[in-house]
């Protein structure tokens, strides 16, 4: 049987992740241990809040090494969803600037300001993500799909070859990327009705 | 984006709400859940999160949750069970400092400021302490007061039209509209799809929410939802629950059952 591992870090709602993989008819583990996570079939890696926080706890565990090694050397499947899209990233310019797990290349940076134009951040709501490449993560959606987002942070959208949904606030950013078996979405999926779980489907079955 | 809650109003016990009212099919059928402990006297926090955890297993939109919050063990508790989002009411006048420190912890996003209020010779009311105590202030000072505590948004229902099915009273929002920036949710009234629309037609209202059981009944959500698309309300669209298809799952037999 297949080992889904939701990573624990002290950050954020896992019980909804958990809620939806279940309901899609798999069972998950919520675990911080390394051994569990170096064994996984496939990694979930969620997350709500600050990314200097989310790092640093991520560090302290020991888990940056754990994460890097278990996706990079042993090729494990992992979607990191919101926060935890984000840390994936390169780094990030809240509170500072701080290092990412480097999965991909992509900086993560707030929001251009335009209040002047009436634009709200941070952007929070349901929101149409389109399509953008042939993708297993997508597999069976419109290439116009509705997801719910929460964030004020994001990786703008500069062409990345691993973007595969691409969403508009203001500014194109990334709502999607996936490179192989590397996958993150800045939405949430287990939030994102039936959309979601399809999403969440593609990922168990077909990674 | 437009969007609906609804909000369920004494709902003691979670299988009758599930039994009588279909809630999987509903469930589908919004954008938001808000739930709220209107219990009188002494509030059971172990019991509501237990029953925001059975909703939140098998309800895959954001949920907001609150009643009577007053402290953090308390916001964590309902964040552990599944909500996303917290409301608060009487905190916001009677403990802003608090509710200042939730909007630090959690961010604004998450904390949504509920109002009940009633109209009297043309003045706005608010109320708090579920609806029994009136708010000795004026409504625009209210409003002042609770938009700089950073809230990010606002859940205001009309007492006069509450449960009513008589549709959304809409003459306190100009007062709030030079103030407030943060989206506005309307509540209290809505007995049809109608209403509904009128609500999201408004200017100034953001979301529609319902309470009224009547929305409930039958396919009353489903259709509604599919009314407010056809006239051309800006709806998040997903796929039905069928298409999902889940074979051999849980949910696929239970949904079937009740088919």
């Amino acid at each position: 049987m297949t080992t889904i591992v939701i990573i624990d870090y002290g950050m954020g709602n896992l019980f909804s992740i958990q809620s939806a993989i279940r309901y899609l008819g798999a069972e998950s583990i919520i675990s911080s241990d390394r051994n569990t996570i170096i064994n996984a079939d496939k990694i979930i890696l969620p997350g709500v809040g600050s990314f200097y926080k989310a790092m640093e706890n991520l560090h302290t565990s020991g888990l940056v090494a754990v994460l890097r090694d278990t996706v990079i050397s042993r090729q494990v499947p992992i979607l990191g969803i919101c926060l935890g899209m984000q840390l994936m990233g390169e780094s990030s310019t809240e509170d500072g600037v701080s290092e990412g797990l480097g999965l991909i290349d992509s900086p993560v940076e707030r929001f251009d300001d335009r209040k002047s134009e009436g634009l709200k951040i941070p952007h929070v709501g349901f929101n149409t993500v389109s399509v953008s490449k042939e993708s297993k993560l997508f597999g069976g959606l419109d290439t116009q799909a509705d997801f719910y987002f929460t964030h004020s942070y994001r990786m703008k959208y500069t062409d990345q070859s691993y973007a595969a949904g691409i969403c508009h606030h203001g500014e194109s950013f990334i709502a999607a990327f996936e490179m192989e078996h590397i996958c993150g979405t800045q939405f949430h999926p287990e939030k994102s009705q039936t959309n979601g779980l399809l999403l969440l489907r593609n990922f168990i079955k077909n990674f | 984006m437009l969007s609906r809650n609804f909000r369920l109003q004494r709902a003691g016990n979670i299988k009758w709400l599930q039994n009588n009212y279909n809630f999987k099919n509903i469930a589908f059928t919004i954008d938001e859940l808000i739930i709220l402990d209107v219990s009188r006297g002494e509030r059971n926090l172990e019991r509501f999160c237990d029953h925001i955890k059975v909703i939140a297993e098998e309800c895959f939109i954001p949920i907001a949750a609150g009643g009577g919050i007053t402290s953090y063990e308390h916001t964590k508790a309902i964040m552990n069970s599944g909500a996303d989002k917290l409301v608060v009411n009487t905190a916001l006048f009677r403990a802003p400092n608090f509710v200042k420190e939730l909007v630090s912890i959690y961010g604004s996003q998450c904390i949504i400021a509920s109002m009940d209020v009633k109209r009297r010779n043309d003045q706005t009311e608010v109320f708090i302490d579920n609806g029994s105590t009136k708010v000795e202030m004026a409504f625009d000072e209210y409003i002042d007061r609770t938009t700089n505590l950073g809230i990010g948004e606002i859940y205001i229902n009309s007492m006069d039209r509450d449960g009513t099915g008589h549709g959304y009273l809409f003459d306190f929002l100009g007062q709030l509209k030079s103030v407030v920036k943060v989206p506005i949710i309307i509540a209290g009234g809505a007995g049809n799809w109608h209403h509904l629309l009128e609500g999201l037609q408004h200017d100034l209202v953001d979301a529609a929410a319902t309470a009224n059981l009547f929305n409930f009944i039958g396919q009353g959500f489903p259709n509604a939802r599919r009314q407010l698309l056809e006239s051309g309300i800006n709806l998040a669209r997903w796929e039905t629950l069928n298409y999902l298809d889940l074979k051999n799952s849980a949910a696929t037999i239970r949904f079937c059952i009740e088919n």
